[in-house]
């Protein structure tokens, strides 16, 4: 593989692999907040979806970049708006609404990119690219790793800025409480359906922003499903991350890295089934965090409507 | 009376030898009127490939024979069942279920429906008058497609970007690197797999086709449905005005989105195929043999952009000319493994 180490290979693996990681980080960290809260969100996949769409279109139509992200993030949250609805409000079965949102999502958009697009199949440029100062000197890394969309570095300050929140404000306690104590907490005067509507709305957000990303930056372009099960890898990454924002950064990383690893074993001519090569990502991913993962408690109320005074 | 008993035995006899040769009895359904051509496809035909070629296909085969046309389009990779049950009571007189992920639910509702149907990737399927495969291959443009790449790179390095790795991909691939090496016989060809069934993973083609460029290649022979955008992005956003990046499709004509990167295409034409097929069910051989796409009867033919300089084209013309007349022979490779095996790494010399 020694013909492999060429500077230009490398860094194009790096950059791929956070390219790739970074849709399942946003999703996932989004399914986070929402489980935490109680409420399984399944819709993920087409809440991303339509933020892929939103974002693209804004993109495409505006030229800019962070627009396409704003309506991307909206796109999601307005997803999110049916499970606030149906879920929390009016206590329907989460797993059959998600669903279903899921469905519709992908019905929605290929419809939309047929009338659209499907004659056209409009591409965007290329993302702008924020190379951070010192750090991007560093060979092979800070090509890779540091010149990112600003979008990437954000992303990451969301991480530490979530994992500071749960820990640490009154927020992250009432967000706990909503999917461990429901009616705990409604006895302490929050109100749980203004928390768990909230939490909802801000995963729509963070999952529409993720597809918005894969769409604008990770392919330039929107196809109907081009999610791909994105959005399930997101749910699994919030399940085995015991509730912490790093863990979902850590599993989306390694994803990413596995996906760049298939390409490089591939392209080095490693004699291998490409079955088994693509079977990396997942296997690589499920096995670190089911060992760092098992002990992992889901919240006791997830998935449950919260009525008051009912038990 | 025993004599008319006899021609009576005899009659039914035959008709009973007819329908265990024909069980869905082609000539009954070819008689019943008015006769439909039914195609399912797993996305909208507007992907400039795969669905795109087989819809527009099998519409005009249809109108050729004054057939109805049914299109079941945007079906997806799932269970069609359903959609098969719904096609043969709306009076299907031939299902073509053009993707492999149809190939076991096709057969099962032609035999439930008595509707002959049409499958792809199983060649050993075929029963007579009732299921005919067409696993299809282009590799004879592949080859010219090789020979072209080899020709124009730069870098002496090209690359083959697949959304999966299926029997007809598989050939076109194996072709693609014969040809190239045939040209230049120390030339690299990469090779990479964007996922399992990666059919829609835009972000997938455009990630891994980035990478192939950096690792050296200059010309991409992409196979992929929509994700071939993905690797068509990558061509144009990684290629900079010093060092230009070439795009080679397949089975579509993406002239029109073109951004000034796409060399040439390998063209799928599909009209003979169905016509073919048509032709089988009025003679009652439907079922008996595979069908075959080839340059000969352009079923199969390399685009001819303006990009590439009128010297390199007569000299593919050539090569076309020799492939035609059987002068030059391009064997199937069918198996992935055997694909793999044919090609460089970037460490490695070429096999």
């Amino acid at each position: 593989m020694g013909g492999l180490l060429t500077e230009p290979f490398l860094v194009s693996l790096l950059y791929g692999a956070v390219t790739a990681g970074m849709p399942l980080l946003l999703a996932g960290l989004g399914e986070q907040m929402s489980e935490k809260a109680g409420v399984l969100n399944i819709g993920l996949e087409g809440m991303m979806l339509v933020g892929a769409y939103t974002g693209f279109v804004a993109a495409y139509h505006s030229g800019s970049f962070w627009l396409g992200y704003l309506a991307g993030g909206l796109g999601g949250m307005l997803t999110a708006l049916i499970v606030l609805l149906l879920c929390i409000r009016r206590g329907l079965n989460q797993i059959v609404i998600g669903i279903a949102i899921t469905v519709g999502a992908e019905g929605l958009t290929s419809l939309l990119h047929y009338v659209q697009f499907s004659r056209s199949y409009p591409r965007l440029a290329a993302a702008p690219v924020l190379a951070l100062p010192l750090l991007r000197d560093v060979p092979v890394l800070g090509r890779g790793l540091f010149s990112h969309n600003l979008l990437v570095y954000l992303a990451v300050a969301l991480v530490f800025a979530l994992s500071w929140m749960y820990r640490s404000t009154y927020l992250g306690l009432s967000l706990e409480a909503a999917g461990n104590q429901p009616a705990a907490l409604d006895a302490a005067g929050v109100d749980v359906v203004h928390t768990r509507s909230l939490a909802v709305l801000c995963t729509g957000f963070l999952a529409g922003l993720g597809g918005a990303y894969l769409a604008n930056v990770g392919a330039g372009i929107f196809v109907p499903f081009m999610t791909g099960g994105a959005g399930v890898i997101g749910i699994v990454l919030a399940m085995l991350a015991r509730g912490r924002p790093l863990m979902v950064m850590v599993g989306a990383a390694l994803f990413g890295a596995s996906l760049a690893m298939t390409t490089a074993l591939q392209v080095a001519g490693i004699d291998i089934p490409t079955d088994v090569v693509q079977m990396l990502p997942f296997a690589v991913v499920m096995a670190v965090l089911v060992v760092f993962g098992r002990h992992s408690m889901l919240p006791s109320a997830l998935g449950t409507p919260y009525t008051r005074g009912e038990r | 009376m025993p004599r008319r008993r006899r021609v009576i035995g005899s009659i039914i006899l035959a008709a009973a030898l007819a329908g265990a040769v024909c069980p869905f009895g082609a000539t009954s359904v070819l008689a019943a009127q008015p006769m439909a051509l039914a195609i399912m496809l797993p996305e909208e035909p507007t992907d400039y490939g795969w669905n795109q070629q087989a819809f527009e296909a099998a519409r005009d085969v249809a109108a050729k024979y004054h057939w109805k046309f049914m299109p079941a389009s945007g079906l997806g990779y799932g269970d069609v069942h359903a959609a098969l049950r719904e096609l043969a009571d709306d009076g299907a007189s031939l299902i073509i279920a053009h993707a492999s992920g149809y190939n076991t639910a096709a057969p099962e509702i032609g035999a439930e429906k008595h509707v002959p149907v049409a499958i792809v990737d199983r060649p050993n399927e075929s029963r007579p008058g009732a299921v005919a495969d067409y696993t299809l291959s282009g590799r004879e443009g592949a080859y010219l497609a090789g020979a072209l790449a080899a020709k124009m790179t730069r870098s002496h390095t090209v690359a083959i970007v697949v959304a999966a790795e299926s029997p007809p991909w598989n050939t076109q691939s194996a072709a693609f690197a014969q040809g190239a090496r045939i040209t230049d016989p120390a030339i690299k060809v990469l090779y990479a797999v964007i996922g399992p069934a990666a059919y829609a993973d835009v972000a997938g083609g455009r990630r891994v086709t980035e990478s192939v460029i950096s690792a050296g290649a200059d010309i991409v022979f992409g196979q992929g449905d929509r994700a071939s955008f993905g690797i068509m992005q990558a061509v144009e956003t990684k290629a900079t005005g010093s060092a230009p990046v070439w795009f080679i499709d397949q089975l579509g004509d993406k002239s029109s989105l073109d951004k000034g990167h796409l060399l040439t295409s390998v063209v799928w034409n599909l009209v003979p195929v169905y016509t073919a097929m048509i032709e089988d069910l009025k003679r009652g051989t439907f079922g008996t043999h595979t069908y075959s796409i080839r340059l000969a009867d352009d079923s199969v033919r390399l685009l001819h952009t303006t990009y590439i300089p009128a010297r390199i084209w007569a000299d593919i013309d050539a090569l076309r000319t020799q492939i035609v007349s059987g002068a030059l022979k391009v064997e199937p490779v069918w198996d992935a493994a055997s694909v793999r095996a044919m090609m460089s790494s970037v460490a490695a010399p070429p096999k």
